[in-house]
């Protein structure tokens, strides 16, 4: 128990006394997480939007599909993007493997399958009147899209920080594509995970209190503004 | 001689696989008010959907304004541009009424200071004036339709499709609809509306068209005659 305490203590002395080690991993790790959740918004969304108003053969594939990739394991991932951006793969001549853009190209296609799933739940919960009214009123196709988007923005925005959520507390394709590089590629889960392995508990506690406390932040953030914007 | 507006020829429509409308031949003069009656599940929703452009029938042509109708994407967007259908019930967007009204404006790319003037106009013809910055979710349902229809009104639609206008509402907003149905079609707006009480085709000058099993049963015109059948049960006389 006193370990915990005093390894407890350790641990708000880092996070108040701004450590660099503490807040570089935590730059990181929001910054490539704040990235990929942006582009998989880019292309979740609209593949959600697609699948939920489209009928269109496979359509039951698709979905199916999506729901599998879901639970695709972070290391499988990690795996394949590797072999994409190591030396020897395609996109190797780019350099992009241990670096934050492969991370965020990694955590991209971690998000994209969750995002597009909330998305097509929340379009197929929407009011099936939205787009027949919007495109009576004179709006066309893409009009229309916007204003079914608006109409259930708060439950796209869950499915967004359902993404970012999911990018930020994930390990394995951050330790595989970022490499765990102090002050460049180590992230808040990378650093908790080796650190920890290395003794350093306080540390690794110190980062997961900080995890902690920015994955509630953003979900409070999402319940005031969904509570406020309540007709 | 203008083309009628819409010229209907052996429409069928299905819903789930069973036949709900079959129409073999069915013309709607424009200008006119044309009311649509029938029980429950008679057709007249999917009527109104097809005549709308939202829903494509299975089968048959159908002519608007003389020109034919090939459900391509562009010639929809410019045909529903000019058809506005208010539904049974209505759906209005989150955010204001001025919102709401000012979406049809909007679509059609209109001005801004235009738009301003359009929506004050559409809502004092429901009787809604100075209701622009009201929650649109916070009407009572009398109101909301009002808004609905001051949302279609402000489209200025050639043609008015407006499925049970009536049904639901309470007797002031009733009134104010009705009269602003018949004040529309008297100023040369194509006014279509579905309703169960046939009574108003006797206070109203207008065409019903009494559809029965997704069939057109008969149709009544002005004068209170149907052409070449008996109207036993129904009479319509003119205002």
């Amino acid at each position: 128990m006193g370990f915990i305490a005093e390894s407890f203590r350790t641990a708000l002395s880092l996070i108040f006394s701004a450590d660099q080690d503490v807040f570089a991993a935590v730059r990181t790790s929001v910054g490539v997480a704040a990235w990929s959740v942006l582009l998989a918004a880019v292309f979740g969304i609209p593949v959600g939007l697609g699948v939920g108003v489209n009928q269109f053969p496979l359509k039951r594939v698709v979905i199916v599909v999506l729901n599998s990739l879901m639970a695709m394991p972070t290391v499988v991932l990690g795996l394949l993007v590797y072999g994409l951006v190591s030396r020897q793969g395609p996109l190797g001549g780019r350099g992009l493997l241990f670096t934050p853009n492969a991370m965020v190209i990694g955590q991209t296609l971690l998000a994209v399958p969750i995002v597009a799933n909330y998305t097509l739940s929340v379009i197929k919960g929407a009011d099936s009147r939205i787009v027949p009214t919007a495109l009576t009123l004179g709006a066309g196709s893409l009009r229309s899209m916007m204003q079914l988007t608006r109409e259930v923005r708060f439950g796209i925005m869950a499915a967004v920080i359902a993404g970012f959520g999911r990018v930020i507390s994930e390990v394995g394709v951050a330790m595989m594509l970022g490499g765990n590089i102090r002050w460049y590629t180590r992230t808040m889960t990378t650093a908790i995970a080796l650190e920890t392995s290395k003794g350093e508990f306080a540390f690794g506690l110190a980062l997961g209190i900080i995890l902690m406390v920015v994955s509630f932040s953003i979900n409070i953030l999402l319940t005031f503004m969904q509570e406020s914007h309540q007709p | 001689m203008k083309p009628p507006q819409y010229r209907l020829t052996e429409i069928r429509a299905f819903y789930r696989a069973n036949l709900a409308l079959e129409v073999d031949e069915l013309t709607i003069a424009s200008g006119h008010l044309h009311i649509l009656a029938g029980p429950n599940g008679s057709g007249k929703s999917t009527l109104l959907g097809i005549l709308a452009f939202l829903m494509k029938p299975g089968h048959g042509q159908i002519a608007f304004a003389g020109t034919q109708v090939d459900w391509q994407r562009n010639q929809l967007a410019s045909l529903r541009k000019q058809v506005t259908l208010l539904h049974q019930h209505s759906f209005l967007f989150s955010g204001t009424v001025f919102a709401n009204v000012a979406f049809g404006p909007r679509a059609r790319g209109m001005a801004k200071e235009d738009v301003q003037r359009t929506v004050g106009e559409a809502l004092a013809m429901v009787g809604l004036d100075g209701f622009e910055s009201r929650n649109a979710r916070h009407l009572s349902g009398g109101e909301a339709r009002r808004v609905a229809l001051a949302r279609a009104l402000a489209c200025q639609p050639e043609v008015l499709l407006l499925d049970e206008p009536l049904a639901h509402v309470d007797k002031e907003s009733a009134q104010i609809i009705e009269t602003l149905v018949i004040s529309l079609s008297s100023r040369g707006t194509t006014v279509v509306m579905s309703s169960h009480n046939e009574q108003l085709g006797q206070r109203t000058e207008s065409r019903v068209i009494r559809l029965l099993d997704g069939k057109v049963e008969r149709i009544v015109e002005d004068n209170g005659q149907a052409p070449g059948r008996a109207v036993d049960g129904y009479r319509y006389a003119k205002l």
